[in-house]
C-alpha cells in the first residue's frame, strides 16, 4: 500500500461546477473534486501522467443542463481529456503530443443554442511548447498559442497565433468573444471568430503599457479590459478594439477617427477609447477579476489583501490580512460564492457580498524560507505517530497539523501572536517543534531576531491539547530558557512529562511537568512546566538531544561528543566520542540499545553507537537530512543527500536516498531514491487498522512517511516487497541504486571497503564492562582510520586512562 | 418579540493581536484561599491611645454584641456598630478600680459585667448604668481571671496568684467553693459550653485541671500537663475538646478520651498569650455552613487561624506589636485584638447590618403600593422603538452572539496604522512600563525602534530618557533597555548636549547606573563568599 499527498492545490486556477456545489482543483497529476459545502474532497479524476495545467467546466446550454458535470482538462503530458466528474469517468482523450501550459475554450461560452440541427466543432486555444523545432530555432520563441479542434481531436494545422518566450496565461472573456495574453509590457487580445470554421482569420490588437503586465481580466458585458502590472497599478482600457474588430463600416470608422483625438490615457495610438489607472497595491497585482454583473473589480497581490473596486466611482473595500500572496480569484455560478487561492496552498471559499470565509480547503503549507543565519536549526517537522499527523511550522507563525492519511489540514496553532505580512522581513522564527508520543503535548521554540543587537528574545512554549478536541492551548511560556542562546533541539520524554531543551549556549535543561487538576466548572487539567535540572559538558554547545525508548537515558550531543545522562537524577553516565564534525541529529533506535548520530559539515557522517559496549558500531560518510526510528523494532530509516558529484543520469534528478537499516547490520535492508530530499523529513507511523486498507489480508505493522522539501509526502510500508513496485520512478531508482551499492562505489563502502569485517573485529577488542565511564585507551584506535581523533587528543585520553585506572585500583 | 437574524457562520482570517506585555511568572505560593479571603475581609480599624496593655477583651453575648476592653485601671465599652462608621471612641468607660484590671466577663444575658483587678477585688457592674452592684473580696493576691459560667447567672469563677480557684455566689457575695490543687499562679479558666458545672483552669504550674462543682472533696476531675506555663485555656464548642496555650504552642486535648493530646500547633515564634474560638463561613456545594477555628495571638505579633478539624493553620496575619488578647464576636462580624502598647485592632466584616431593623421597617411601610398601569406601546411612542432592547434571554431562546469587540489601546491603534513614533510617545506618556517595553519589543520585531528614536523631538526624547533612567537597571527589562540606552546616547548625543533638561536626565541615568553597579559588586562579593561553600556542599 502506498499513499501520496501534500500536493499543491494552487498550481493552476480551480474551477467551479455549474451548480457551484463542487470545486475542481488541479493537484499535480490529478484533478481533485471538493465539495464547497464541507470543504472535503469528494473524488478525483486520475489519468493524466503529468501536471494538470487547466481545467475547464462545460457551461450549461440550458438551465436544465445545470446538473451536467463535464469538464475538459489539459496537462503537460500533451493530452486533453474530457471527463464526467460526477461519476467520475474519462469520456475522451485527445493527444496532441506537445505539453500544454494553458487552455481556454471560448466557443462554448458563445450561445450554442442556435445550432440545433447542425453540429458545430468545438475549438480550444492552447498554449503549447514547440518541441520539434527546438534544435533549429533559437530557444527564444518556443511557446506558441495554437488552436485545437476538440471535436475532431486535432490541432488546427499550421495556425500559430502567437509566440512568446515563456508560457503565459491565456485569459478568456466571460462572453467568450475575446481572449488575450500578456507579454512583457504589451497585451495581446484576439477576437474569437464567429463561425466554427477552422481557418477563419483571427484578428488581434495590441495594447501597450510602460511596465511589465502581470495579469489581465475582461469585463463580462462591456468592451473593457483591465490589467495589473508589477508596480501594483491597475489599468482599465474601455472600448478596446472598436476599430480593429468592428471597423467594417466606413462611416463608423470615420467617426472613430474623429474621436481619436481625445483618447485619454491611451498610449501609442492603441485601439481603445480611454485608459484609466488605479494604484493601491504596493507590489505586483496577481489577481484581477470582474464581478459577474460587471459593477466591481476584484484585485489582489503579494500583500495578501483582496481589494474590491467599484468600477464607476473607484471606491475600495478590503478583505485584509489573508496572510499570504493571492494567486487566483474564481467567481462561481452562484453569486454568493467565490474562491481565492493563496500561495500558502489554501483555497478560501468566500461568502460573497460580505467577504467572510465560509470554508477553507487546506492543503499542506509550503515550506517557508528563512534567513541564512537560521538555517540548520532542523526542518521543524514533527510526526505524531499514533494519529498519523505531521506538525509543520508555517510562514504565519503557526504550526499546521496535517493528516497524512486523509491528506488534509486538521488544525493550526498560532505559536506567536503576530500577523504575518508577506514580503516583510522575517524577524520572528519558529525554530523547533516537538510532539509527545501520544500527541497530546507540544513544545515549540521561537526566536525573535534582534534589531542591531538589541531586543532579541528566545522563547520556549509548552502546549497541551484539550481532552475532546485536539485544539492546543498554551500552558507555559519560558522566556530566554538558556539566557540569550538559541535552542538547538527540543525532545519529549516517552512518558510525556519531561522535556529536554538543548542550547548552543552550552547547557541543556530538563523541564518537568506538574499537572494540577483544577476542579472548577469541569475537570480541567492544568499543566505547568518548571525547570528540573540543568546540565552542561565542558561548556560545549549542545547540538542535539534524544531520550531512549524507556526514558531511562538521555543522550545530548556536545558538538562532536555524545554525553549520556540519567534524566531523573541529572547524573552524567558516560561520554561517547567523537565524531569529526558537530552532531546535528541524535536518535535512539527503537528498543535496541543503539544510538544513531548524524553529523553535518565538511565531513558528514552517520554513525551508530552501541549502548551496551559504549562504542561505535559502524558509520557511513553520508550527508544525513533526517533520521527516523520505529518505536518497536530495531530498524531505522535515514534520508541521505546524494553527493553532487554522483552520476546524474542514473538518478534522473533524484538527489536523495532513503536507507532502511537494521541497527545491528550496516548493510541497508532497503533503499529508495527520492527527489527534493533537501529539507525533507522521515517519520514512522503506527498503523491504525481502521485507516489503512489491508493488503493481501494483512495490515502492515508500521508505515514510513517521507516528506520532501516541497512538503509533498508519500506513506508506504517499508517492509512490504510490493512497495518497490508501486511507483515506476521509484523502482527504477531503486534498481539503479542497488546496483551501485553492490558495485561498492559510493559511501563508506567505496572508501573503506566491506563493513562486516569491521564488525567481526569488534568482539576481539578487550574491554572492561564494570566501569562504563572508563573507556580503555586501546579502543580509541579500533575503528576506521578516518574516525581517528587527532594525536594530541589521543595523548591526553591515554594519560587520562592511566590515571583513572589507578584510582579504580585504589577503590 | 425578539427578532433573530440567523447568519451563516463565517470566519475571517484577520486576527487582531494586541500588544501585550510579557507574562510574569506566577508566584509559587498558592493564591488566596477562600478562607484567607474571609479572614482578610475583616476591615481593620485601630483604636489607639488606650493606656498600657490590653489585658482582656470580652464580647457581650446579647446583640448588638458590644465589647469591653480592660486596660490599666479602667474598662471601656465599645459598640461595633459605631466602629464600622469609623468612630473609635468608647461608648462608656468604667474607672472605679484601684489597680490594673486583669479580666472581664459578661453574664450570659449581657446585662452584667464582672471585672477583676490586681488588688484581689472582683466587681460586678450593671452594664447600662456602670454602677458596681457587688464587690467580691476574698482573694489575698492579685486575681488573674473571672468568668461567668455559660448558662448559670448566679455564680462566678475566679482565680489568681494565690493558686486558689474560687466559686462564688454573686448575690450573697460569698465563696461557695475553694478549689485547691494548683501549685502556682492560676492564670486562666473557661466554663464548659454544655454543662454549667464543669470548667477548666490553667496555671503556671504547667497543668490544666478540669473541675466539677458537684464533686464532694473539691478535687479536680482531670488534669493534663501542657509542658509550659499555661497562658490561656478554652473549651471548644463541642465541649469535649479543650485548647490550651502556653509557651509557643497551642495544644488540643480530648477530655472525653481521658485527657489525651490530639494535636499541638507550634507555629508561633513567641509565647501565645490568648486564644479564642472563631468561626468561618465555609461554602460546600453552594450552601454556606460555619466552621469553627481557633484564633491564637502571641507576643510575636501574629494572629494565626487554626483549623482543628484538619489540624492546619489556614491563615496568618501580622500586627506591628506584641498581642495580648483576642476575642471574636458571637455574630461572627467582629474580631478584636489587643496589643501590649494600648492599641486595639478591631476588625469588622461588612454584611447585612440591620437584619432586625429591616424587619421592623416592614411594619411601618405600606405592604403594597398599587403599580402604575402599564401603557400599551404604540408606534407613536418613542419607547416603542426601544422595546425589548434590555430584555434578558429566556431559557430556550436561541442566542445569536455578536463577536466581542476588541478594545484597542491608543498605542495599538497607532501601531495598526504604522505610526510607530506616535505609538511609542503615547505609551511613554501612559506611565505603564510593562506596556512601554512591550511596544518597544514590537517595534524591534518591525525593525523600527532605532528609527523611532532618531525621529523623536527634544521633549519626547526627554520622556524616553526619563523612562530609561527609571527602568534601565531593572533586571526584567535591562537586556533590552541597556542596549537601547546606549544606542539612544550614541545617536542623539548632539541633542542631549544642546538641552539642559536632557542633561539632567542623563545625570539621573548615570546615578542609577552607578547604583546598579554598586549592587552588582556587592552581589559578586557575596557570590565569591558563597561559591566555595556550595562547591564543598556539592561534593558531599
Amino acid at each position: 500500500m502506498m499513499m501520496r499527498g501534500g500536493r499543491s492545490l494552487v498550481s493552476s486556477p480551480p474551477a467551479f461546477s455549474n451548480d457551484a456545489k463542487k470545486l475542481l482543483v488541479c493537484t499535480s497529476n490529478t484533478v481533485s473534486v471538493f465539495s464547497t459545502a464541507t470543504g472535503l474532497q469528494i473524488t478525483s479524476l486520475e489519468g493524466h501522467t503529468a501536471l494538470v495545467t487547466s481545467v475547464v467546466v462545460v457551461p450549461p446550454s440550458s438551465p436544465a443542463a445545470k446538473v451536467l458535470c463535464y469538464c475538459w482538462t489539459a496537462s503537460l503530458d500533451g493530452t486533453i481529456r474530457y471527463w464526467d466528474f460526477s461519476v467520475p469517468e474519462l469520456m475522451k482523450t485527445i493527444d496532441i503530443r506537445v505539453p500544454i501550459f494553458n487552455m481556454v475554450i471560448p466557443s462554448f461560452l458563445d450561445i450554442p443554442a442556435e445550432d440545433k440541427g447542425k453540429h458545430r466543432d468545438l475549438f480550444a486555444y492552447v498554449f503549447t511548447e514547440d518541441t520539434k523545432e527546438t534544435q533549429e530555432k533559437t530557444k527564444a520563441l518556443r511557446r506558441q498559442i495554437r488552436k485545437c479542434n476538440l471535436s475532431k481531436s486535432r490541432l488546427v494545422g499550421r495556425l500559430i497565433l502567437g509566440e512568446t518566450k515563456k508560457p503565459e496565461v491565456l485569459t478568456v472573456s466571460p462572453s467568450g468573444k475575446f481572449f488575450g495574453i500578456r507579454n512583457k509590457c504589451k497585451l495581446h487580445v484576439w477576437k474569437v471568430p464567429d463561425q466554427g470554421s477552422e481557418h477563419a482569420a483571427v484578428r488581434k490588437i495590441t495594447l501597450h503599457h510602460t511596465k511589465k503586465i502581470t495579469v489581465i481580466a475582461f469585463h463580462p458585458t462591456q468592451r473593457v479590459i483591465a490589467a495589473g502590472d508589477v508596480t501594483g497599478r491597475i489599468l482599465t482600457w474601455r472600448g478596446f478594439g472598436n476599430i480593429a474588430f468592428d471597423g467594417n463600416n466606413g462611416v463608423e470608422k470615420q467617426k472613430l477617427i474623429n474621436i481619436q483625438e481625445d483618447k485619454p490615457g491611451v498610449r501609442d495610438n492603441d485601439d481603445a477609447d480611454s485608459c484609466t489607472t488605479w494604484h493601491w497595491h504596493s507590489a505586483e497585482v496577481n489577481v484581477l477579476s470582474f464581478s459577474s454583473d460587471g459593477a466591481y473589480l476584484y484585485s489582489g497581490g503579494k500583500e495578501g489583501v483582496l481589494v474590491v473596486w467599484q468600477l464607476d466611482t473607484g471606491k475600495k473595500k478590503f478583505l485584509p490580512r489573508i496572510g499570504s500572496p493571492l494567486l487566483y480569484f474564481i467567481d462561481s455560478p452562484d453569486p454568493t460564492l467565490s474562491a481565492i487561492s493563496c500561495a500558502d496552498n489554501q483555497i478560501h471559499l468566500l461568502k460573497m457580498p460580505s467577504m467572510g470565509i465560509l470554508k477553507t480547503i487546506s492543503g499542506i503549507k509550503t515550506p517557508c524560507c528563512y534567513p541564512e543565519m537560521c538555517k540548520g536549526l532542523g526542518n521543524g517537522i514533527a510526526f505524531d505517530q499514533t494519529a498519523g499527523l505531521v506538525a509543520l511550522r508555517t510562514e504565519n507563525y503557526c504550526i499546521q497539523f496535517y493528516s497524512l492519511f486523509d491528506d488534509r489540514g486538521i488544525s493550526e496553532v498560532q505559536v506567536c501572536e503576530r500577523n504575518h505580512q508577506p514580503g516583510d522581513d522575517v524577524t520572528v522564527i519558529v525554530t523547533a517543534v516537538a510532539l509527545s508520543v501520544d500527541g497530546s503535548l507540544m513544545s515549540t521554540s521561537e526566536v525573535k531576531l534582534a534589531e542591531e543587537g538589541i531586543g532579541g528574545l528566545v522563547c520556549l512554549k509548552f502546549w497541551q491539547a484539550g481532552s475532546q478536541n485536539k485544539e492546543f492551548s498554551l500552558s507555559t511560556i519560558v522566556y530566554e530558557p538558556h539566557r540569550d542562546a538559541g535552542i538547538s533541539a527540543v525532545t519529549f520524554h516517552p512518558s510525556g512529562n519531561m522535556v529536554v531543551s538543548s542550547s548552543f549556549g552550552g547547557d541543556f535543561k530538563i523541564w518537568r511537568c506538574n499537572n494540577d487538576i483544577i476542579q472548577s466548572d469541569q475537570m480541567h487539567q492544568n499543566f505547568s512546566w518548571t525547570c528540573h535540572a540543568v546540565g552542561s559538558y565542558k561548556k560545549r554547545p549542545m547540538t542535539a538531544a534524544a531520550f531512549s525508548a524507556d526514558g531511562s537515558v538521555l543522550a545530548v550531543a556536545a558538538e562532536t561528543l555524545i554525553t549520556l545522562w540519567n534524566p531523573y537524577k541529572n547524573v552524567l553516565l558516560a561520554v561517547l566520542g567523537e565524531t569529526l564534525t558537530p552532531i546535528v541529529n541524535l536518535s535512539f533506535l527503537g528498543k535496541s540499545d543503539n544510538l544513531a548520530a548524524a553529523s553535518c559539515g565538511s565531513n558528514p557522517q552517520l554513525s551508530v553507537w552501541s549502548m551496551s559496549k559504549l562504542s561505535l558500531s559502524w558509520s557511513y560518510k553520508l550527508r544525513i537530512e533526517a533520521v527516523a526510528s520505529a518505536v518497536d523494532s530495531s530498524s531505522f530509516a535515514a534520508l541521505a543527500l546524494l553527493p553532487e558529484s554522483s552520476n546524474e543520469t542514473t538518478f534522473k534528478g533524484r538527489d536523495g536516498v532513503i536507507l532502511l537499516y537494521n541497527a545491528t547490520n550496516p548493510v541497508p535492508t532497503a533503499i529508495w531514491s527520492v527527489k527534493k530530499a533537501m529539507g525533507g523529513a522521515l517519520g514512522f507511523l503506527q498503523v491504525n487498522p481502521s485507516s489503512v486498507e489491508e493488503v493481501d489480508g494483512k495490515t502492515p505493522e508500521v508505515l514510513l512517511a517521507y516528506m520532501n522539501g516541497d512538503h509533498e509526502y508519500v506513506v508506504f510500508d517499508p517492509y512490504c516487497k510490493d512497495a518497490h513496485e508501486v511507483s515506476i520512478s521509484q523502482k527504477e531508482g531503486l534498481s539503479a541504486l542497488e546496483l551501485k551499492g553492490q558495485g561498492g562505489q559510493y559511501g563508506y563502502a567505496s572508501i573503506y571497503g566491506e563493513l562486516p569485517e569491521f564488525d567481526e573485529k569488534r568482539p576481539e577488542t578487550p574491554w572492561v564492562p564494570s566501569f562504563p565511564s572508563e573507556r580503555p585507551w586501546e579502543t580509541i584506535f579500533s575503528g576506521s582510520s578516518h574516525n581517528l581523533p587527532p594525536l594530541t587528543k589521543l595523548c591526553s585520553a591515554f594519560l587520562e586512562s592511566l590515571l583513572e585506572k589507578r584510582t579504580a585500583a585504589v577503590e | 418579540m425578539a427578532e433573530i437574524r440567523a447568519e451563516e457562520e463565517t470566519s475571517t482570517i484577520s486576527k487582531t493581536f494586541l500588544i501585550k506585555p510579557k507574562l510574569k511568572s506566577k508566584p509559587r505560593t498558592l493564591p488566596q484561599t477562600p478562607e484567607s479571603k474571609y479572614w482578610s475581609s475583616f476591615k481593620s480599624t485601630q483604636i489607639p491611645n488606650l493606656v498600657s496593655s490590653i489585658s482582656s477583651l470580652s464580647f457581650s453575648p446579647s446583640p448588638p454584641h458590644s465589647f469591653a476592653a480592660a486596660y490599666s485601671a479602667s474598662v471601656s465599652l465599645f459598640s461595633p456598630l459605631s466602629l464600622s462608621d469609623g468612630d473609635v471612641s468608647p461608648s462608656s468607660t468604667i474607672s472605679s478600680f484601684s489597680d490594673v484590671v486583669s479580666s472581664l466577663s459578661f453574664r450570659s444575658d449581657g446585662l452584667l459585667l464582672a471585672a477583676s483587678d490586681l488588688s484581689g477585688l472582683i466587681q460586678v457592674f450593671d452594664v447600662k448604668t456602670r454602677t458596681p452592684l457587688r464587690r467580691l473580696r476574698s482573694h489575698t493576691r492579685p486575681v488573674r481571671f473571672v468568668k461567668y459560667p455559660v448558662f448559670d447567672k448566679l455564680h462566678l469563677l475566679s482565680g489568681g496568684d494565690d493558686a486558689v480557684v474560687k466559686f462564688w455566689d454573686v448575690a450573697g457575695e460569698n465563696v461557695v467553693l475553694d478549689l485547691m490543687g494548683h501549685k502556682d499562679y492560676v492564670r486562666c479558666a473557661d466554663c464548659s459550653p454544655v454543662s454549667s458545672d464543669l470548667f477548666v483552669t490553667g496555671s503556671y504550674d504547667h497543668t490544666v485541671k478540669v473541675w466539677d462543682v458537684r464533686v464532694e472533696n473539691s478535687r479536680s476531675v482531670l488534669e493534663v500537663n501542657h509542658g509550659k506555663p499555661v497562658e490561656d485555656v478554652i473549651y471548644l464548642p463541642s465541649g469535649g475538646l479543650i485548647a490550651t496555650a502556653g509557651g509557643n504552642s497551642v495544644k488540643i486535648w480530648d477530655l472525653i478520651g481521658g485527657g489525651k493530646m490530639v494535636h499541638s500547633m507550634e507555629s508561633h515564634n513567641k509565647t501565645v498569650t490568648s486564644i479564642c474560638v472563631g468561626r468561618t463561613r465555609k461554602e460546600i456545594c453552594g450552601d454556606k455552613s460555619m466552621e469553627d477555628r481557633i484564633l491564637s495571638v502571641g507576643l510575636d505579633g501574629y494572629m494565626k487561624v487554626f483549623d482543628y478539624g484538619n489540624m492546619k493553620v489556614t491563615h496568618s496575619m501580622r500586627f506591628p506589636a506584641p498581642l495580648m488578647s483576642v476575642s471574636f464576636s458571637p455574630d461572627c462580624k467582629t474580631r478584636v485584638i489587643g496589643t501590649s502598647n494600648g492599641i486595639i485592632f478591631a476588625g469588622r466584616r461588612k454584611g447585612k447590618e440591620n437584619v432586625e431593623s429591616g424587619g421592623r421597617g416592614n411594619v411601618l411601610g405600606f405592604e403594597s403600593i398599587s403599580e402604575p398601569e402599564r401603557r400599551i406601546l404604540r408606534p407613536t411612542y418613542f419607547r416603542y422603538f426601544h422595546r425589548g432592547q434590555s430584555e434578558k434571554p429566556v431559557e430556550g431562546d436561541f442566542l445569536v452572539m455578536r463577536n466581542k469587540k476588541i478594545k484597542l489601546a491608543e498605542h495599538d491603534k497607532l501601531l495598526k496604522k504604522f505610526r510607530h513614533k506616535e505609538a511609542l510617545v503615547s505609551v511613554l506618556n501612559k506611565n505603564n512600563r510593562e506596556n512601554v517595553v512591550a511596544v518597544m519589543e514590537e517595534l524591534v520585531t518591525r525593525k523600527k525602534l532605532l528609527k523611532c528614536v532618531s525621529n523623536l523631538d527634544t521633549d519626547e526624547l526627554g520622556l524616553l530618557l526619563m523612562f530609561l533612567s527609571k527602568n534601565a537597571t531593572m533586571p526584567r527589562y535591562s537586556s533590552l533597555l541597556m542596549g537601547l540606552t546606549k544606542k539612544v546616547i550614541e545617536t542623539r548625543a548632539e541633542d542631549i548636549r544642546g538641552s539642559d533638561a536632557l542633561k539632567g536626565q542623563i545625570r539621573n541615568l548615570k546615578r542609577s547606573i552607578e547604583e546598579e553597579l554598586r549592587i552588582q559588586h556587592s552581589l559578586q562579593e557575596i557570590q565569591g563568599i558563597i561559591s566555595p561553600l556550595l562547591r564543598i556542599a556539592g561534593r558531599r
